[in-house]
Parts: C-alpha cells; sequence; structure tokens
C-alpha cells in the first residue's frame, strides 16, 4: 500500500483536532482534540520514518507519546482546578481578562 | 542517531555503537537539572518549615555554578568563537547558545530572588497559593492559610522550566527543540495558576496559556515531522543542506517551515500568535511574569535565530518577507493596543509585545550583526522587564498588588525613589538614550537597514515614537498628579527584591552608557556551529 | 526451534508464577467472606447507582490514573534499551540507571507527600 495515503490520513487527523479545538467549548474536549493532533503527528513521522527507510521517525514518536502523556497530566491538573472553584469546564466562562 | 543503522533489524540484533556525550559541555544545563531534582527530593523528604530556606539556597548556589560553568566554556571556545556540537549533534555549544544560557542564569538568579520573597504579603507568606488544589474561598484555602502555608515546588518547577529554557536555543536538532521547548513550557503554565491572591484570574491565566499553548506546540510538532519528511532527519544542520538546493516549491519544506515558525512565534508573543500575552501575564503571579517575560523571550528568540540562520539559510527568499510583515504587525499592534490599556501588567504585556516586533527587526537582519544585536537587545529587555515587574510587586493596597493605573497616580510624590526606578525601566522601553532601550534599538535598527530591510526600521521608529507617548503617559501620571487620598502604600522588601531591582538598574543604566563591552562580547559570540 | 526456547521458557515462568501466586494466596491469606466481597465485581466501584448524567467519579480515580500514565510511558524507553543493551554497554547501563533514578525521585516525591493513599 502506498505510504502516501497514512500522510493524508495524518493531516486529516491533525485537522480535525485542529478545528475541534477552536470549535468546541469544554476545556477537556478541547484538551484532547490538542491530543488528536499530536497523534495526528505521530503518524506522520512513522510514515515518514517508512518512506526514508529509517527509524528515526518512530523514536520521535516515542518522545512525542511521553510528551503527550506528561501535557495529559499538567492540562487535567489545571482543569481541574478550574472546575473546582467555576464548576464549569467551558473555556467561555474564562473570560474574566478581556483585552 | 545512530538509529538509522538499525533499519534492517528484524528479530536478529544488529550492532549498534554506543553513543557518546560530552557531559562537560553540557555542564550548564546538566546542574540545573540535577538542582531541580534535589528539588523535588528536598520537597518529599524534608520538614515543611527547612524548605523555604533549602529550596532558596539550593536554587541560588546551582544557578551560580552553573553561570561558572558558562563562563569555563566560554574561555574554552576556540579562537575563531566557532562552538562545537554534542550529544551526537543534539545540542550546540557555540557562542549564541552560551552567550544566551548565561544571560538566562542571571535573569533566573534575579526571578527566584523575587520569587523567595516574603515580606510583602501582610499576613506573610509569598505571592504564592498555600494550598494550590483548594477551591478559592473555600474552608480548606483559609485553614491553609491560617496554618501558615506555604508552597515551595515553585523552586523545583521555576528550575525545571530553566532546563528547558537553557536547552531551548542551544538545541541542534528539532526533536531536541520540541522536548526543550515542553520542559520550558510545562511548568510554566503550572506556575501561572499559583497565585495567592486573585486566584481567579490566575486559574484562568494557566487554562489560557496552557490550552493555547498546547495547540501551538501541537503545530510546532506537524512542521518538525514535515521538514523530517522532507530531509530524511530532523537535524538542523541536514535540514539545511537538503534545503540549500531547493528551487522548486517543495510543499513539505514550506509547510513545515510555516509551521515550526508558527510554534516559535507564538512563545515569543508575534502577533497573530500574541493573544495569550496579556491574560497570561495579568493573571499569573507577578514573580513568575517577570520571569516567564524574561526568560521564556531570550530562550525563544534564541531558539528561533538557530533554525532560521541554520536550518533555512537557504530559504530566506521566502520566509524573509513573512516575517518583515510580522514584525510590522507585532510592532503596530503591540504599540497602539498598549495605549488604551488601564491596569500596568496588561500595559507591560502588549509593551513586550512591541518588543517582540523590534527584536524580529535584528533576526531577520540575517547577518552576523542580526544575530549580535538581537542577543544585545534581549539581555536589555529581559533585566529591564524583570525590574519592572519587580517594582509592580511593591505597589500594594488591601486586596494585593494595585495594577490599576489609576491608582498609580501620584507616586512619585509619595515615593519618589521607588517610581524613579519604574520611569527609568519605562524611559528604557521607551528607548531614550541613555538607557539600554535606546543601544538595544540602535543596534537592531542599524543591523536591519544594513541587511536590507529599510522599510521594518522605519515602522519600528515610528512605533517607537508611538510607544514612547504612553510610556510618558505613566510617568506624567506618577509626578505630576495628586495622588488618591486611599491609593496604595509602597511596600518595603526584603534585601531579594531590592538586590533584583538594583540588578535591573545597574544591567539599564551600564549598558545604556556603556554598552560596548556586552556588544563586543556579542559580537564575538555571534557565529552558529554548522 | 532454538530461537524459541527463550519465549518457551518465559511463559513457562509466567505461568509458573500465575500458579504460584494463586495457591500461596489460596493457602495463607484469610478468609472473610462479606457483602462486598460477593458483590459482581470486586474492583473499587459499586456496581450501583452509576454515574450517569450528572453523577460524577470522585477526583483520586483521576489522580491515580494519572499517575499510572506517567510511570507507565517511561516503559517506552526501556524497551529499546533492553534490545540493545548489549552493544550500548556501561554507556547505556548509566544513561538508564540515570533516568530510572530520575523516575524514582518523582514517585518518591509522590508517596511522601501522599499520592499513593486512597483517603
Amino acid at each position: 500500500m502506498n505510504p502516501v495515503n497514512y500522510l493524508y490520513l495524518s493531516a486529516l487527523l491533525f485537522t480535525i483536532g485542529a478545528a475541534g479545538v477552536l470549535l468546541r467549548r469544554n476545556a477537556i474536549v478541547v484538551f484532547m482534540c490538542v491530543e488528536l493532533m499530536l497523534n495526528a503527528c505521530n503518524l506522520a513521522f512513522v510514515t515518514f520514518g517508512r518512506m526514508h527507510d529509517n527509524l528515526d521517525g518512530q523514536i520521535i514518536a516515542f518522545f512525542t507519546m511521553v510528551v503527550a502523556a506528561c501535557e495529559v497530566v499538567v492540562g487535567l491538573s489545571i482543569i481541574i482546578a478550574i472546575f473546582r472553584s467555576r464548576r464549569s469546564a467551558s473555556v467561555d466562562d474564562a473570560s474574566l481578562m478581556k483585552w | 542517531m545512530s538509529m538509522s543503522t538499525a533499519a534492517t533489524a528484524t528479530l536478529a540484533v544488529t550492532k549498534v555503537d554506543a553513543p557518546t556525550i560530552e557531559y562537560g559541555k553540557l555542564s550548564p544545563i546538566l546542574i540545573i537539572a540535577g538542582v531541580a531534582v534535589v528539588g523535588v527530593l528536598i520537597e518529599a523528604f524534608l520538614p515543611r518549615p527547612a524548605r523555604y530556606r533549602a529550596q532558596l539556597t539550593v536554587a541560588l548556589v546551582g544557578m551560580i555554578a552553573a553561570f561558572g560553568a558558562v563562563v569555563w566554556l566560554a574561555r574554552d571556545l576556540p579562537d575563531d568563537h566557532r562552538g562545537s556540537v554534542t550529544a551526537m549533534g543534539a545540542v550546540a555549544v557555540d557562542g549564541p547558545s552560551l552567550f544566551l544560557q548565561g544571560t538566562l542564569l542571571l535573569i533566573g538568579i534575579a526571578s527566584v530572588l523575587l520569587i523567595g520573597e516574603r515580606r510583602l504579603e501582610p499576613a506573610g507568606g509569598d505571592a504564592f497559593a498555600p494550598q494550590a488544589a483548594a477551591a478559592p474561598g473555600s474552608q480548606q484555602e483559609k485553614d491553609a492559610a491560617a496554618a501558615g502555608w506555604t508552597q515551595t515546588e515553585v523552586y523545583p518547577l521555576t528550575m525545571f522550566s530553566l532546563v528547558g529554557m537553557l536547552l531551548f536555543p542551544a538545541a541542534n536538532d528539532l526533536l531536541m527543540m520540541f522536548v526543550a521547548l515542553e520542559i520550558l513550557s510545562l511548568p510554566l503554565y503550572l506556575l501561572c495558576g499559583l497565585a495567592r491572591r486573585h486566584r481567579l484570574l490566575s486559574q484562568e491565566a494557566a487554562l489560557k496559556y496552557f490550552l493555547l499553548g498546547a495547540f501551538s506546540s501541537a503545530f510546532f510538532l506537524f512542521g518538525v515531522a514535515m521538514l523530517y519528511g522532507y530531509s530524511g532527519s530532523v537535524s538542523l544542520d541536514k535540514i539545511g543542506v537538503a534545503s540549500a538546493g531547493a528551487m522548486d516549491n517543495d510543499a513539505l519544506l514550506l509547510i513545515g517551515l510555516a509551521m515550526v515558525a508558527v510554534g516559535l512565534l507564538f512563545k515569543v508573543g508575534a502577533v497573530p500568535f500574541h493573544s495569550w500575552t496579556p491574560d497570561v501575564y495579568q493573571g499569573a503571579p507577578t514573580p513568575i511574569t517577570g520571569f516567564m517575560a524574561a526568560a521564556t523571550k531570550v530562550a525563544a528568540f534564541g531558539a528561533m535565530m538557530r533554525f532560521f540562520y541554520v536550518a533555512l539559510p537557504g530559504m530566506r527568499w521566502d520566509w524573509r518577507p513573512v516575517m518583515i510583515g510580522v514584525a510590522i504587525v507585532t510592532m503596530v499592534a503591540g504599540a497602539i493596543i498598549a495605549i488604551t490599556q488601564t491596569d500596568v501588567k496588561r500595559l507591560l504585556a502588549y509593551s513586550s509585545i512591541a518588543h517582540a516586533g523590534f527584536i524580529l527587526t535584528g533576526m531577520i537582519a540575517m547577518s552576523d550583526a542580526g544575530v549580535s544585536s538581537t542577543m544585545f537587545y534581549l539581555v536589555a529587555y529581559g533585566f529591564v522587564t524583570l525590574g519592572a515587574f519587580a517594582v509592580v510587586t511593591l505597589v500594594r493596597d488591601a486586596r494585593g498588588e494595585a495594577t490599576h493605573l489609576s491608582h498609580w497616580a501620584g507616586l512619585g510624590r509619595r515615593s519618589p525613589l521607588v517610581a524613579g526606578v519604574f520611569a527609568l525601566f519605562l524611559l528604557a522601553f521607551a528607548g531614550i538614550p541613555l538607557t539600554s532601550g535606546f543601544s538595544g534599538k540602535f543596534a537592531v535598527f542599524q543591523a536591519a537597514a544594513r541587511g536590507g530591510a529599510g522599510s521594518l526600521v522605519v515602522v519600528g521608529v515610528l512605533c517607537s515614537a508611538v510607544a514612547a507617548f504612553f510610556y510618558v503617559r505613566v510617568i506624567v501620571l506618577m509626578f505630576f498628579s495628586e495622588p488618591k487620598v486611599d491609593g496604595p502604600t509602597v511596600v518595603v522588601p526584603s534585601v531579594m527584591t531590592t538586590a533584583a531591582i538594583a540588578l535591573g538598574v545597574a544591567v539599564t543604566v551600564v549598558l545604556g552608557i556603556l554598552p560596548q563591552p556586552v556588544l563586543d562580547l556579542a559580537d564575538k559570540a555571534a557565529l552558529f556551529v554548522h | 526451534m532454538n530461537l524459541y526456547a527463550p519465549i518457551l521458557v518465559l511463559g513457562g515462568i509466567a505461568l509458573a508464577f500465575g500458579v504460584v501466586s494463586l495457591v500461596m494466596g489460596a493457602l495463607t491469606g484469610p478468609k472473610r467472606y462479606n457483602r462486598a466481597k460477593l458483590e459482581a465485581y470486586e474492583c473499587g466501584i459499586e456496581p450501583t447507582p452509576q454515574p450517569i448524567g450528572g453523577g460524577r467519579f470522585p477526583v483520586k480515580y483521576y489522580l491515580t490514573a494519572m499517575l499510572f500514565i506517567v510511570f507507565d510511558i517511561e516503559i517506552v524507553f526501556l524497551y529499546p534499551w533492553a534490545v540493545y543493551f548489549d552493544s550500548l554497554g556501561m554507556f547505556g547501563l548509566v544513561e538508564m540507571a540515570m533516568f530510572v533514578a530520575a523516575v524514582f525521585v518523582a514517585y518518591a516525591y509522590l508517596w511522601r507527600r501522599g499520592g499513593l493513599e486512597w483517603d
């Protein structure tokens, strides 16, 4: 199978993630969309690694996974803190500061 | 990386050569990483009352030692001032790395002094929430405050962030750059949400910074993937070689370039990726704002220069017009929106956006003079910013820091010294002669003009004039209007904040009157290793 | 066939470990039956009432899950190292020791600050 198809899939996933970040209102869903974008990057790395016939792409995917896990922990702790004080995880409610 | 030799490995294990790492050349980074780990151990094993002193000592001693290591490495640089790469080409130890690492460590020392200040809150404690996990206004929080708890985790978090900052401008491959970016950012997201006063604002700042930061780093990573796809490597040198002869418009290269640039421009707060800056600067605890504003810019501009100068010099005709546009929009938007601000911290935030534009002007010159003037500007800007935010922590009323501009009216009559120092910093921001701001602006505009970006210089000078208007307006407000009856008071800080402000004043004045030694140093340090 | 012998041995060891654990547990552990023990599932969550539509899980589940992910993901670096353990030699061992030490520092912090206590 032509590996380019995986690149199309990766670009599609990245776009879906980016659109989700911009359109969704719940902070947790927004955050999941960011994770989807990171996974799209991983797919691209692995595919390019296959196309160039070297393993760098797969190694990079490992690092991305770890970074994504750390980001999850930090991000969810912030979202939980804000949910506890406001009883809402909507990004629209976080609007005390403007301009 | 030697991983490619393993590409043909199936079940049978092929031999790989163990990589070599010259630990000595990484010593500044390793020392700070060690300090951060020791900080975590202090949190785990020391009793609560002993932690503050231990954390402060370890952090300060570690940063001074790391600064010594930077000086030692800089003396070891060969005569042509070209450095070397270490850790299998992942980290560059050259002039720009060491210059910026030294700057970052000095900013780090001053920031930790600000973070450690405990004399400003009337009820005791520092600028951070006694228990960040407790909901604002809850009984749990009141109990923690009554018990006099303080969170000393801020020190290891700051050190971890500093590790990422030291690594970011030195990263010589894009994977290292991405990891450094995340090490830099993740602790900062948390630190933003830890303010003792105005906790809802602080948490909101953390949420906004985190969501937008994660979004932008995803763009950065996708850009890295595209560049890897284009060149078959994430090493900046190899991308540089591959892109040098790119005549046809290769989509992968252009997309990768654009997306990595988005990630980097977000970190420096350039328009149109600036929208987080004012909210985060306003909501974060002020010592953290100072650290973030000064140090993140230094680290991110270092990384950006290395990316454009080492990996994509052959693509300059593609990226330079776009970056010139970004620089112009950044300067104009920063200067104009700042005029309408009524909050000191937001004013400084928009001023930092405008300054990002000025610094971009130096980078776009695409010459050694461009690199050295940018680095000089970063030193000047970093210490002025830190000093200005340090002054903001001192002006307080019953509800904490009085950041609304109307509260600052007549401050010069109540406390001429503090108002005078703040006025000095504002003049440096405006770029008035005999301050570091003037030397820095002169250097970057000169480099840009010689690099053939005359239009940029014209816009830059005009924006400086606009910016000078609102800085001077604050000075007039402080010195020539009547103080309010219930206005804020200036709290006398301990020796730590005083030392940080004094350092800011000293750098501002010295770089304004005698800039030549530092300019020479930056000139010598302006060569990236290839 | 020789190639797969280690896998068979490993499988044997795993099987033996499982059997020994179960038998030892049955022989040495106390046997106290109560209502909770006789429920269909015994993994910490009561089967009813289920937190669907408004109800929420306590935050401590989140905490445990996060801790699990952070420590679990470190394994991805141990696998490639284990494969090339021989040729990486002393260098690999020292690097891995540093890496594992850093993870254990985080673990020590967690344990000392009560992150592992359920209540």
